[in-house]
């Protein structure tokens, strides 16, 4: 089965589109993490999509640049969670919320 | 090839020498169980030290491309020097800030030296995916760095409002250049701009290459803290600790502006590249004159009103960033070289500034401008010193400011970007207002009863770098001429890997 190139790039456009969007309506700190880990792999299907769709182009290298960039991606997004979740923990132990609104100290 | 390896080790061994000093920092750390973390400042110190004379020794050699990916030439020795400089600084703010003792841990001269790898790699190297990597190391640390008073409810804050917004726009970024690499096959900045991929996906898919382009300036923006994405700013340096504060404001900022160069540069101005993704340049440059003249405007507004001295520096920050832009927008040699000029003149007068607001920290316990009022007579040399950098930052002569600013006058008109330059000149008389509140309260109030420690190491740094930016404005040959050497990012390369 060959799935056009087009029909990945659609899937990746509306992953990110409600990474997007849910991280702009959503207020909870963790679930707006979760949003941004969707962009993240939407970028990676992108990029996927585009190493097969250049694959053996005459103009690009030979190895598959964009499959090697989604797997620097996937460990990029790994350490984010891990340093964003650590955050998020040490705003929960001072306040007991992980609501954003909640975050007022800071304004002005 | 294996003697090509061992040459481009050879070639990035500054890289190597901070990589190196920050494990043994963390492990020293380890090992004596922080007990004594003002000798791991002083290793970090000396592991600096070594790095920028290796980063002196290396300035006159030829450009080389290390395996296709890290490019060591004087562009990127231009931001490698004034990082290191910044980090030097900011690790002497880090020893003499008497706030910090009790949260003294070794752990923060790992951080800061991590970013630094990041800023080291992200300024030197075409290939989008090292860039994204070394902004990513940058952006880790300062999440870390930002929130480290963790039990203080300003600092967590800080740090989780940074690590939410960072990640937004790590993932527009990366999305875009998902989007570019689709459109042109490879990762390669100067390859794509020379080959004949972007130049007719530019007149055949118009829309999907805005697209693109615009994401990723987007990722640029917020590094940069450029008007819309600028909103994270003020809340961040405020809540952050002082020096760390410094860092993000000055290193971090600056380091972002140097890969924006680089990328904008290997893109659109490259000696090599042709006509249609040049004049798609001149369009960007439009975006950039936008964007660039919101952003001044709204930083200078907003730095109005502040009662804070700290939230004040930071949305003078983001005017600034603006000011640079101006140089960005103007998508020529000159432009660029005169941006990097006032990034120069922008390490010196801020990291000045900041060092002033430290030692008044520790004085008087907070930030607030009003409680300024009489020191200037308790402290008179360091409040003149400050004097002489709000002038700087103002941009009146006979400081660097102002030079770094008429140059940016200059060129921008000769762009035709007169609109523009009258926008800049009307937020430089807007800023004057703000910034004379602080000498106002420091010097034009009834002398102060308190009673203000001496403090010779940070008196001393702020004198100096006060001392540089009202040099340098006068001898401005030395900076402009590294600033003009520093082009030849614009001549092409190609990896060779």
């Amino acid at each position: 089965m060959n799935v056009p190139t087009s029909h990945l790039l659609i899937v990746a456009a509306g992953l990110f589109t409600i990474g997007a969007i849910g991280f702009l309506i959503r207020r909870n700190a963790i679930v707006m993490l979760l949003c941004v880990e969707l962009m993240l792999n939407a970028a990676n299907l992108a990029f996927v999509a585009g190493s097969r769709a250049h694959f053996g182009a005459p103009n690009a290298p030979p190895g598959a640049d964009g499959v090697v960039f989604s797997l620097f991606v996937i460990v990029v997004a790994a350490i984010e969670a891990a340093v964003g979740l650590a955050i998020v923990i040490a705003m929960y132990r001072l306040r007991r919320t992980v609501e954003t609104e909640s975050l007022q100290e800071l304004a002005g | 090839m294996q003697q090509a390896y061992i040459d481009g080790l050879r070639a990035i061994r500054p890289e190597i020498a901070l990589v190196a000093t920050s494990l043994v920092v963390l492990v020293a750390d380890l090992v004596t169980k922080g007990r004594d973390s003002r000798r791991m400042g002083w290793l970090t110190l000396a592991g600096l030290a070594a790095t920028a004379w290796m980063l002196v020794g290396q300035s006159n050699s030829p450009r080389e491309v290390v395996l296709g990916m890290v490019a060591i030439d004087r562009f990127g020795g231009f931001f490698k020097l004034f990082t290191v400089l910044s980090l030097a600084v900011v690790t002497l703010f880090l020893l003499n800030d008497r706030r910090e003792r009790k949260h003294g841990i070794g752990e923060y001269y790992f951080l800061l030296l991590g970013a630094a790898i990041g800023i080291f790699f992200m300024v030197s190297t075409n290939h989008l995916l090292l860039m994204v990597l070394g902004l990513e190391l940058l952006s880790l640390a300062s999440y870390a760095l930002a929130g480290f008073h963790k039990s203080e409810r300003k600092s967590a804050e800080a740090s989780m409002k940074y690590v939410i917004f960072g990640g937004l726009s790590t993932g527009i970024m990366i999305y875009g250049m998902s989007l570019l690499y689709g459109l042109t096959g490879t990762l390669d900045l100067a390859r794509m701009a020379t080959g004949s991929e972007l130049a007719s996906q530019i007149s055949a898919n118009p829309l999907p290459v805005g697209l693109a382009l615009s994401l990723i300036l987007a990722g640029f923006a917020y590094k940069i803290s450029a008007a819309p994405f600028h909103f994270w700013t003020p809340d961040v340096y405020q809540g952050s600790p002082t020096p760390v504060t410094t860092f993000l404001a000055v290193g971090s900022k600056a380091a972002g502006f140097g890969a924006l160069v680089r990328f904008l540069g290997a893109l659109f101005l490259n000696d090599e590249v042709q006509g249609a993704v040049r004049e798609y340049g001149g369009r960007i440059g439009l975006l950039l004159a936008l964007v660039a003249a919101v952003t001044m405007t709204l930083g200078n507004l907003a730095a109005m009103g502040q009662s804070s001295l700290k939230r004040m520096l930071a949305y003078s920050s983001i005017a600034h960033a603006g000011y640079v832009l101006v140089g960005l927008a103007c998508m020529s040699e000159a432009g660029f070289q005169y941006a990097l000029f006032y990034l120069a003149a922008y390490y010196f007068m801020n990291l000045g500034a900041f060092g002033f607001l430290l030692y008044f920290e520790g004085v008087t316990g907070t930030d607030s401008i009003d409680s300024l009022k009489g020191l200037g007579f308790r402290a008179p040399l360091i409040s003149i010193v400050m004097v002489a950098i709000l002038v700087s930052l103002t941009g009146l002569p006979p400081t660097v400011g102002f030079y770094g600013k008429y140059l940016l006058f200059v060129e921008g008109w000769n762009s035709d970007l007169g609109w523009l330059v009258l926008i800049m000149a009307l937020n430089s008389v807007v800023s004057l207002f703000y910034y004379f509140r602080v000498a106002k309260a420091l010097f034009l109030a009834a002398e102060s009863r308190r009673q203000v420690p001496k403090h010779p190491v940070l008196v001393g740094m702020v004198a100096a770098l006060g001392l540089a930016t009202v040099l340098f404005g006068m001898y401005t040959a030395p900076i402009e001429d590294w600033a003009k050497g520093s082009m030849d990012l614009l001549q092409i390369w190609t990896g060779q890997g």
